[in-house]
């Protein structure tokens, strides 16, 4: 089935110049370690730390409603210490998830109420799927899909997966339409 | 990536006659076939490690029964442990006191041993000293039945390895009788194992000792009593392993938790597709772990047209229900399309034989030539029967080639026809009526079907000849929701 629109009010959202969408009912902490590639969408109630560390996204990435990003820490014998997460173009990261990771690949897909716990890292071309909990310091390879708690490879994707997140993340971006007010 | 969020709308029919959404299919470029999961020749390319991403020979992957040697999964969740590091204060001799090793023994070591994060069991739950080195160097536990199994698997081989050779001889014996006059076959011995035969010894010299030297195993009456303490002890279901569990590590299979140990990680592999008709690859992936490119790449979603249910209205029995599709060219070159119902679909012409040249009876006589009756077993007549029957428009879609650039263009261009709704790119909206019969169930999946002709220019031809143009067939199968009452 083709997309369909989903309308957002205009004076909720922000848009820059490289065409970031960015809700204003977001927390963006931080805001000068966080560095958004151009396209990229963030939705009402997400948060993005980047107080903690830097956060970097790609190009034509979806980061939904109420969903966390936050970069990881690890604890050392003196102190904690946060790491940067980065996170490559065509990523989709689903409602209400918190994502912990270290890195997030290309072509992710995140369904909504997953958990990714402190410094995974998901390479390119990985699903995982909605109601997961991924565990700290997990590594998802490449054309896997990921379901349950703990998060378990249940099967492998077709290769056809970075071309199917390039379609989904931009037609997605193309149906993000502002309600046209008579 | 809908596809992979939603259930398959749109389905396409192999060859074999399998149902299949377009992103589970391949195209043999050299055959013109649509071929699926079912009907390749799926191989094993590279081993890897899916925790560290390391390579791993097969011939080691072998030896070391397809498992990581440096990762580990928790023996209680499997999920993948990971090492953790501690400061140990080491022992302090007291007892010896000779100043010169309190010395030494001052800065404190690092000492490594393995967590699980999921479920909070560490190797130190069972005892496993911990290491000091970061990776590897974990103590490996010997199998009990080792030697056992070991003598099991020569005599098995060994066996094999004489019906191998029987089978053999009997075959040059068949040979050798035709034979009027001396044939190589006389100077290779067997007549030594003929008359070896006609005089009812065993066709081999000497069977190998794995053979000789084998004891079966007995099966005794007595089965040793249970403890009395099976009955009278009182169980903790904490400390019991469950079925999974013991299973995981099928060689001690632990009954107790404290004899739970690191499980080392399977290694995943890379495959790449194969024809099984024509042999050519399908899919061949890149050799690195990491990477996501293939070398080679024929999959239908990028050399099929592609079909995408926009909206339908609801189906209702005796009514008529509009449908919008959305038709993609994902090929670099313009493309004909044409709709027409699937039982229109010419029949393949049957392939006609090629001349008879010596080498091909020469082939045929050294079963040398492909056997391609597994096909005829394998394939199926796709069940496309529905009540929903779908309106043609007699009309040839004419459909760009895919272009990247031309998503910053203009926006669709609104076509006044009646069947196009819009185009752009190499995309274009088609509207279409579905019919349902009046049969229909209210309830029941409704589905519709439809078939492609269209034209494909093979680019990259086996031979160095001029690109071809070739009319191909696609049919494929709609679900339309259920039938509404």
């Amino acid at each position: 089935m083709e997309l369909q629109d989903t309308y957002y009010n205009k004076a909720e959202y922000v848009e820059t110049a490289s065409g970031n969408k960015v809700s204003r009912q977001t927390v963006l902490c931080g805001s000068q370690n966080i560095v958004l590639h151009g396209k990229v969408i963030v939705q009402s109630d997400a948060i993005i730390r980047g107080d903690l560390a830097n956060v970097k996204t790609g190009r034509f990435c979806i980061i939904s409603k109420g969903s966390v990003i936050r970069p990881p820490f690890k604890k050392f014998s003196k102190g904690v210490a946060f790491f940067p997460l980065q996170m490559g173009d065509h990523v989709f990261v689903g409602e209400n998830t918190v994502v912990n990771a270290a890195v997030v690949g290309s072509y992710v897909y995140i369904g909504k109420n997953v958990v990714i716990g402190r410094r995974c890292v998901l390479k390119d071309c990985c699903m995982i799927e909605d109601n997961s909990v991924l565990p700290a310091e997990t590594v998802v390879p490449s054309f896997a899909r990921y379901s349950g708690s703990p998060a378990r490879l249940i099967t492998t994707l077709p290769e056809a997966m970075p071309d199917l997140m390039t379609e989904f993340t931009k037609s997605y971006y193309q149906h993000f339409l502002p309600t046209t007010v008579n | 990536m809908a596809y992979l969020t939603q259930p398959d709308y749109v389905k396409y029919v192999c060859s074999c006659g399998q149902l299949k959404p377009i992103t589970n299919l391949y195209f043999c470029r050299h055959c013109l076939q649509i071929r699926c999961a079912f009907c390749i020749c799926h191989e094993v390319d590279s081993h890897y490690c899916a925790n560290c991403l390391e390579n791993m020979p097969s011939s080691e992957a072998r030896l070391k029964k397809n498992r990581c040697s440096s990762c580990f999964d928790c023996p209680s969740c499997f999920h993948t442990l990971s090492t953790r590091a501690t400061l140990a204060q080491p022992r302090q001799s007291t007892e010896q006191g000779s100043g010169d090793t309190k010395v030494e023994n001052k800065q404190p070591k690092k000492m490594y041993y393995l967590s699980c994060f999921n479920c909070r069991w560490t190797s130190r739950d069972v005892g496993i000293p911990d290491q000091p080195v970061a990776s590897g160097g974990w103590p490996e536990r010997a199998n009990p039945y080792a030697t056992r199994v070991n003598q099991l698997l020569d005599y098995y081989k060994a066996i094999a390895q004489q019906e191998k050779q029987e089978k053999l001889d009997r075959e040059r014996k068949k040979f050798a009788i035709r034979g009027k006059y001396i044939t190589l076959t006389d100077k290779t011995g067997l007549t030594g194992a003929m008359a070896r035969n006609i005089a009812g010894l065993p066709s081999s010299e000497s069977s190998s000792s794995a053979i000789a030297s084998f004891t079966p195993s007995q099966a005794s009456e007595e089965v040793e009593e249970l403890p009395e303490e099976f009955y009278t002890k009182e169980l903790n279901l904490n400390q019991i392993t469950s079925m999974p569990q013991r299973l995981a590590s099928p060689e001690w299979q632990p009954t107790h938790v404290s004899r739970l140990h690191p499980i080392a990680k399977l290694l995943s592999v890379k495959r790449s597709q194969r024809c099984r008709v024509c042999d050519h690859n399908l899919t061949k992936p890149e050799y690195n772990p990491g990477s996501i490119k293939f070398k080679i790449e024929l999959l239908a979603f990028y050399h099929v047209p592609e079909v995408k249910i926009i909206s339908y209205e609801p189906i209702k029995p005796g009514c008529t229900s509009a449908l919008l599709l959305k038709l993609t060219n994902p090929t670099g070159h313009e493309m004909q399309i044409r709709l027409m119902q699937p039982e229109d679909i010419p029949e393949p012409e049957e392939r006609v034989d090629e001349p008879k040249s010596i080498e091909k009876s020469l082939e045929k006589s050294l079963n040398l030539e492909k056997d391609t009756s597994w096909y005829e077993t394998v394939k199926r007549k796709p069940i496309l029967l529905t009540e929903c029957r779908i309106t043609i428009p007699d009309v040839t879609l004419t459909l760009a080639q895919r272009d990247d650039a031309a998503e910053y263009d203009d926006d669709a261009t609104h076509d006044a026809n009646d069947i196009i709704l819009w185009r752009k790119s190499n995309k274009l909206a088609l509207r279409l009526q579905v019919v349902t019969s009046g049969e229909a169930q209210a309830g029941a999946a409704a589905g519709a079907v439809l078939a492609l002709q269209y034209r494909y220019r093979n680019a990259v031809p086996p031979a160095a000849q001029p690109p071809r143009d070739h009319t191909l067939h696609a049919a494929l199968r709609l679900h339309l929701g259920p039938v509404c009452g």
